[in-house]
């Protein structure tokens, strides 16, 4: 895997209190590097989630600064669209358009925001989704599909708009545990081909397997950062006993 | 109109052909003007007369309708004017002119034709004038006694078996004659000639003619009763005398020119006013009652008078204009028929049916003739119907669609200062908040001057709706001044004491939206028409530059059938369509479409918020826009949720649409009070309405279960289908 040394995201002591008081980030920093795959694992309602949609804008952050091959997000004074589009993300529930077509799922951006005619999106499309191995349903609605099928659907929209950094959002949590492999391997593949990825997970056997680095967050902060093989050796007492209770909660092994 | 939404990038093409498709059925339902409904029907059916003669008079005798023409051509129906035979004739000379009365039947033509038929059984009795050259008309005055009259001033009498010739002192052509009994006769000609006579034709006195028609070519006349003479000239001028009982002159003696109404163009209802004449040469005419007239004319002219000859209505002739007609006889006001060039007769029972004052009142209480009487204003009325419901529902939904966008709107305060430096939002609050203060002030004259008293002064909108303007947009603007002047970057909320509110959270869309559909959700439609209508004049306020910027001036040059949705005017410069025709439609489409879209905001909005929020943060996170991502990925599936509840608030619509009729709009719930006046029919008028009504609304329903059908995809919600 190559490692270029330029930084693609950069996270600048993050910090978001939503408006109910809740102090969810309390000052994070992280980099994520050109072709790096990086995992944020950490228990619920760690804030792992929140620095996701921090990074895109989704939700406003509160404090901070993050940037996006040295532009930066969080201004009202950023294209916060044309940031976006360069931002690919992937959700938890794969939040397809219900209403259109795969295909028409995967080009709605590239006609729209990229302003491609019909027939380059339609190619671009069938490319992705040729990678993602969802060339078969491309007339399909996303009511018909399962959910595996969907949430590389999902990626493949993510894909198509040629990010410069994915982020995935606990891609596998809504899926049923059969359904998992076809995803993880999707990733996996990505990984493998140098995409730029920032992947909160629980699958923590995945984590370990495709991230480059692993960032365990706990109640805001980062607690531990490392290489991937932190998970292996945790040098934090926080995550050996988060890794811990989820070998209690009998996590299924390493999908291949 | 929700294809507009619902498409996608792979078929943007049939989206854009189905919202043509919708325009133009839009358009055709303009085009379709209740003036043109059901006017060009003429009461004038064909018959077949058997002959290609011109045919040129017509007379009654022993039950039988006779009529004559070119080459000595006899024909008689013995059946009311409907089926004719050929008569044998004992001549080949053209015949004119006939007469029927005291048991016989006369005819003249050419080279001094002379026939005269005294019993059905007897053969014609050939009484030719041979010296004469021209008969231009004969008349009977007695059995076995007549006038006949011809060129240079001839006069003759036939009595006793020979033809005297009576001596006149005028060289006029004498056109037409005609005895109201033995003794009292009439005869016009040329150059105004007026004769009379009261002693059988042996003597003639001169009678001056009105004023105007000295040089009159008079080429008919009609001695219809003991006071009242009609005759025509072949300009087409009417004129008419009678026996004024206060100036104590007889029938005869004082003549006027008519002074016209027209209907024009044929069928319509509109007059051209005072014009001189009928624009027409008359060949004939036929007095009905004292006041029905009907008058026959070149280039296919017919015509009715019901009163006395001051309205003319032209009839629809069934042959087209390029036949002359000769003469019409009529056996009753309502059954006859006219006679014209190349064999023409047309047959009617049903002459000026339309204008039956006085003649005869349908049988409303048969509901089959209640039908047929009544359909032509049912239809006008279910097509105003439709007109208003169909432009209705659009604009309702165009608004309906947008305040629903603008009460989920995102966009606050903060998001419209947020780009700017603190102290550059700072600077700019100085000024607004003096433009509110001033706002304040200059309301406060226009606030005083009404002299209002405490409770009153919520009417003040009413009167000063300036000052009113000037007072909310004051507070808006003092609020905003003081807000913007506060600003310190961070768009912290205000605490006092346990009131938490955030101004910088204010949406302003969603407040403008919040205001209209308050005020039309809480005020009755009734008085919404009627305020829109009469109040603010609505349609007037929109017809007046609309008409500014379709003028005749313009589209006389240059219309197409785009312009036509605006305005059709006429050869003369009057407005006869289009949307801008009549102030009663605009306003009640838009009262309808402004009240429908304060309800269907609701519904939209309600089926916006069903959508999951993450839908908003997938489309944007792909880099759409907000309105991107409301129009590609929200509003397609919150217009496919909100059918149902949309079904409804058509519904209602096309029921609400019948309080329009409280403004005038003629829609079918005031055709059906109308009819009620005309025919009091209460049970079969109603009764109609209803069904009309339910013939619209349930088409509507079952096009918006259809649209439901189609539209629906798998996944998004639970329908009970598949």
């Amino acid at each position: 895997m190559t490692e270029l040394p330029e930084n693609v995201l950069e996270v600048e002591d993050l910090h978001m209190i939503y408006s109910g008081g809740v102090h969810a980030v309390r000052g994070i920093s992280f980099n994520v590097n050109e072709g790096e795959s990086v995992a944020i694992i950490g228990s619920s309602g760690s804030g792992k989630s929140t620095v996701l949609r921090c990074i895109n804008r989704l939700i406003e952050p509160t404090e901070g600064r993050v940037s996006l091959k040295g532009d930066q997000v969080n201004t009202p004074h950023t294209d916060v669209n044309n940031l976006r589009s360069r931002i690919g993300m992937v959700f938890q529930s794969f939040e397809l358009f219900a209403h259109l077509k795969v295909l028409d799922n995967v080009t709605l951006g590239l006609r729209h925001v990229r302003k491609m005619s019909k027939r380059d999106a339609k190619e671009r499309a069938l490319s992705v989704l040729e990678r993602v191995d969802m060339l078969d349903r491309v007339d399909a609605y996303p009511g018909n599909l399962s959910g595996g099928q969907k949430q590389r659907v999902a990626i493949a929209r993510a894909l198509a708009m040629h990010p410069e950094v994915l982020l995935f959002d606990e891609p596998t949590s809504a899926l049923d545990p059969e359904l998992i492999g076809s995803v993880l391997e999707t990733i996996k593949g990505l990984a493998e081909e140098g995409m730029t990825m920032l992947i909160v997970t629980h699958e923590i056997s995945f984590a370990r397997d495709v991230a480059d680095r692993v960032i365990y967050m706990d109640e805001g902060v980062v607690a531990e950062e490392g290489p991937s093989s932190i998970i292996e050796n945790p040098k934090t007492e926080r995550l050996k006993k988060f890794l811990s209770s989820l070998h209690e909660d009998d996590v299924p092994e390493q999908a291949n | 109109m929700l294809e507009h939404d619902t498409r996608t990038t792979e078929s943007n093409a049939p989206a854009v052909s189905r919202a043509v498709t919708v325009a133009l059925l839009m358009v055709l339902l303009c085009l379709v003007s209740p003036s043109h409904a059901g006017g060009f029907e003429s009461s004038w059916a064909v018959v077949e007369s058997g002959t290609s003669e011109d045919l040129l008079t017509a007379a009654e005798y022993d039950n039988q309708i006779w009529v004559f023409g070119t080459g000595g051509t006899m024909l008689n129906s013995s059946d009311n004017g409907v089926t004719w035979q050929s008569a044998e004739s004992p001549t080949e000379y053209d015949i004119h002119h006939s007469d029927s009365g005291f048991g016989s039947l006369l005819v003249a033509g050419d080279s001094g034709l002379v026939l005269l038929k005294q019993s059905s059984e007897s053969d014609w009795l050939d009484i030719s004038l041979a010296e004469v050259s021209q008969i231009n008309d004969v008349a009977l005055m007695g059995s076995g006694n007549i006038v006949a009259v011809g060129d240079g001033g001839a006069i003759f009498r036939y009595e006793g078996g020979i033809w005297e010739s009576v001596p006149l002192s005028i060289q006029n052509d004498l056109n037409s004659i005609s005895f109201y009994d033995e003794d009292f006769g009439v005869l016009v000609g040329s150059n105004g000639t007026i004769l009379f006579s009261v002693d059988g034709g042996e003597t003639w006195d001169y009678r001056e003619p009105p004023e105007g028609a000295g040089e009159a070519n008079i080429v008919a006349v009609e001695y219809y009763s003991p006071v009242r003479i009609y005759a025509i000239t072949d300009d087409g001028s009417i004129l008419f005398s009678r026996s004024d009982i206060v100036a104590g002159t007889d029938v005869g003696y004082v003549w006027t020119l008519i002074d016209f109404e027209r209907h024009y163009p044929p069928g319509s209802t509109d007059y051209l006013l005072n014009p001189s004449d009928l624009d027409v040469e008359l060949t004939s005419l036929e007095v009905l009652t004292t006041t029905k007239l009907m008058m026959t004319g070149a280039g296919g002219y017919l015509s009715i008078s019901t009163n006395g000859g001051t309205i003319v209505s032209q009839q629809i002739n069934p042959l087209g204009n390029d036949t002359d007609f000769n003469q019409i006889h009529m056996l009753t006001p309502f059954v006859g028929i006219a006679v014209g060039d190349d064999g023409a007769i047309l047959w009617t029972e049903r002459a000026g049916e339309d204008d039956q004052v006085g003649f005869a009142v349908p049988e409303y209480s048969n509901f089959g003739v209640f039908v047929d009487e009544t359909k032509e204003r049912f239809k006008d009325g279910f097509i105003a119907t439709i007109k208003i419901v169909s432009f209705g529902i659009v604009l309702g939904f165009f608004l309906g669609v947008t305040l629903a966008m603008c009460k989920t709107s995102p966009l606050s305060l903060k998001n419209l200062v947020e780009r700017f430096e603190p102290m550059q939002v700072r600077v700019a609050g100085a000024p607004i908040l003096v433009a509110g203060l001033y706002m304040f002030k200059s309301a406060i004259p226009g606030t005083r001057g009404l002299g209002l008293e405490g409770i009153e002064y919520i009417f003040l909108p009413i009167g000063a709706p300036v000052s009113f303007a000037r007072i909310l947009l004051g507070i808006a603007f003092t609020f905003l001044g003081l807000l913007f002047l506060s600003n310190d970057g961070k768009f912290s909320k205000i605490k006092i004491s346990s009131l938490n509110f955030n101004p910088w959270r204010v949406r302003p869309l969603n407040t403008i939206a919040n205001v209209y559909t308050d005020f039309f959700r809480n005020t009755p439609l009734i008085v919404q028409f009627l305020f829109i209508h009469f109040g603010l004049d609505l349609g007037g306020a929109i017809k007046t530059p609309g008409l500014e910027y379709f003028s005749f001036e313009k589209l006389s040059q240059d219309h197409n059938f785009i312009t036509d949705i605006f305005a059709i005017y006429d050869d003369n410069g009057t407005l006869i369509g289009g949307l801008l025709f009549n102030t009663t439609f605009i306003s009640a489409f838009c009262a309808l479409g402004f009240n429908s879209g304060a309800y269907q905001c609701e519904t939209i909005r309600g089926a916006i918020q069903a959508i999951p929020s993450a839908q908003m943060e997938a489309g944007r996170s792909i880099g759409l826009t907000y309105l991107q991502t409301m129009r590609r990925v929200i509003m397609p599936q919150a217009i496919r949720i909100c059918i149902p509840p949309m079904g409804n608030e058509m519904v209602n619509l096309v029921l609400n649409s019948s309080l329009a009729m409280i403004i005038g709009y003629a829609e079918i719930t005031r055709q059906g009070k109308l009819i009620v006046a005309q025919t009091f029919q209460y049970a079969y008028a109603w009764g109609m309405v209803l069904i009309s009504y339910f013939v619209v609304t349930w088409t509507l329903a079952l096009f918006l279960r259809w649209m439901e059908e189609r539209t629906r995809i798998p996944g998004l919600g639970i329908t009970g289908g598949d």
